[in-house]
């Protein structure tokens, strides 16, 4: 089918890299890292106590009243909606720049949902023996409750959706806004995704799975080391990530500055094992993508990987892109962010969209860092531990795969092209 | 020692950003922008700041004089007037009020104990 072109054209960030677009882009593009060890009460109960915290401070956007009714991670994505809507300023308070609000809709991927909210009541009821938990917890551990407060703040009244595919959940939000805005269904979407899993149930319940990675002793913020040989697991992080979808004609029409385009999505399903990810199902969520992009692989200039750092995904992620690109798959820069940022699960695959679009813009090829020690396995070029500047990058794949099986992948395009 | 009404507004003015003076028995909770949600965590500060325990029955509180109401007689140990009916043919008195409640649960958990131990204990 014929498909209308869709743009970018706002993008927020509160991210372990920073609290905006530009300064994630920024620290992806130096090499800083955002693990660390963690810092709370409970981090010496960790077997490995890491993660990529995003330095945010709920007192700066939010009184205490608002505070009150938002988990960490309705705050994470109500502060980036906002900043994607401040930069695709296409809603005016009493202008919605000619958009009706009921053709404008909301998709968000979380993974795991209110998450502190959950931990907290549970810790009052079993560890304190309450007989109360605290009397929004429903409404601020539901997992729709961040896309519910962006069409709140923004008066947004189409289609409020909230997508839960583990690792994968906000690649399919961004997915399934470019599906009903390039049908022309709707005409604009915020879509992205939102985390924060850094509570301690959270925590112990990753650690329980031993896919976590272990502590690099001599420098912790490298613990993840995706494409490695002595790559060990992957490094939670938190934040969202959310992104402006217009029609492109009408973006162009109001003047709206343009950062970027989704051309394709794709997905697929393993149906195989609940963790173990598997080549062919990876590789035919990007062939679906390129299908509905109506390109072909060698059109594909960079990619995004899913990248986590883990054992599994890291070997068989390389090995589809061999299945897809054939000879092409050795000749295309491929970034694992997630070395950086850790992996933000229902987020992620916002943050790496956003990430994957700005390198577009820059002309620079995102480095995989902490990448020491080749693998016989993974042996594409991975741009390891610099970025590499320069590169005309026209055309992306950014990689979302997730436990379950759900494999979405985007095809993104740099803007204004 | 301050009175019931200073300690709520007290509680009041700190978590919805008001001035003392904005809040007298007579003020409206709704136009103290206090709405059915804010009656519902308002609630769970009383029992927190008062060292009470809310009776199960629905409450229909609409200004700051009757939450004071509610309050003191919860403290006293007396039915708040407040309180909505359980049902349509329970006493009206506190000590009754608990009472019902009381058998409610007890019924209540003999139906769990032999939902648990069905060869134990059999309900008839």
């Amino acid at each position: 089918m014929t498909r209308l072109r869709v743009a970018v054209t706002g993008m927020g960030v509160v991210s372990p890299l920073g609290d905006s677009a530009q300064a994630a882009f920024d620290a992806a593009v130096s090499g800083v890292s955002g693990v660390a060890l963690l810092n709370t009460p409970f981090a010496h109960r960790l077997a490995a106590p890491l993660a990529a915290s995003a330095p945010f401070d709920p007192t700066v956007h939010f009184d205490s009243r608002q505070f009150r009714m938002l988990d960490r991670v309705s705050q994470f994505a109500l502060v980036a909606a906002k900043q994607a809507m401040a930069q695709a300023a296409c809603i005016q308070a009493d202008e919605r720049g000619g958009y009706q609000p009921e053709r404008c809709g909301v998709f968000v991927g979380t993974g795991m949902g209110g998450t502190h909210t959950i931990d907290e009541g549970y810790h009052s009821l079993y560890g304190e023996d309450s007989d109360r938990v605290k009397p929004f917890t429903v409404l601020m551990g539901m997992y729709n409750a961040p896309a519910a407060w962006i069409g709140i703040e923004h008066g947004l009244l189409g289609p409020n959706l909230t997508y839960t595919t583990a690792c994968s959940s906000s690649a399919v939000a961004i997915g399934e806004a470019w599906l009903r805005v390039s049908s022309g269904c709707l005409d604009m979407a915020v879509a992205g995704g939102a985390e924060a899993p850094l509570s301690f149930g959270s925590l112990k319940a990753w650690e329980a799975l031993h896919t976590l990675a272990a502590v690099d002793v001599e420098q912790p913020s490298a613990s993840c080391k995706p494409f490695s040989k002595n790559r060990s697991g992957m490094v939670l992080g938190e934040g969202a990530a959310m992104l402006v979808l217009e029609l492109w004609d009408a973006a162009t029409a109001r003047g709206a500055r343009i950062y970027g385009e989704v051309v394709g999505y794709g997905l697929s399903t393993d149906a195989g094992h609940i963790t173990r990810p598997s080549v062919s199902g990876q590789a035919a969520a990007m062939r679906s993508a390129l299908h509905s992009a109506q390109l072909v692989a060698t059109a594909i200039d960079a990619v995004n990987a899913h990248g986590t750092g883990t054992t599994a995904n890291d070997a068989t992620e390389t090995a589809a892109l061999k299945a897809l690109f054939g000879a092409h798959a050795h000749l295309v820069p491929i970034s694992a962010t997630k070395a950086l940022h850790g992996h933000m699960l229902g987020a992620t695959g916002a943050l790496e969209c956003v990430l994957s679009i700005m390198a577009m813009q820059h002309c620079v090829a995102l480095p995989t860092m902490h990448l020491d020690s080749a693998d016989l396995e993974c042996d594409l070029d991975y741009v390891p531990n610099e970025a590499r500047r320069g590169v005309c990058v026209r055309t992306m794949l950014s990689n979302s795969f997730a436990f379950g099986g759900t494999n979405a992948v985007l095809v993104l395009r740099g803007g204004d092209q | 020692m301050l009175s019931t009404f200073e300690r709520l507004r007290a509680i009041l003015v700190k978590d919805y950003q008001l001035t003392a003076d904005d809040v007298t028995m007579e003020s409206n909770l709704e136009s103290l922008g206090i709405d059915s949600l804010g009656v519902a965590e308002l609630l769970f500060s009383i029992e927190d700041e008062y060292r009470v325990t809310l009776p199960p029955e629905p409450v229909d509180l609409n200004t700051v004089g009757e939450a004071v109401h509610y309050i003191d007689a919860l403290v006293a140990g007396r039915r708040p007037a407040a309180l909505k009916p359980l049902n349509a043919g329970h006493s009206p008195s506190y000590t009754s009020a608990v009472g019902v409640h009381a058998q409610a649960s007890a019924n209540l958990n003999a139906l769990v104990e032999a939902t648990a131990h069905p060869s134990a204990s059999r309900v008839q």
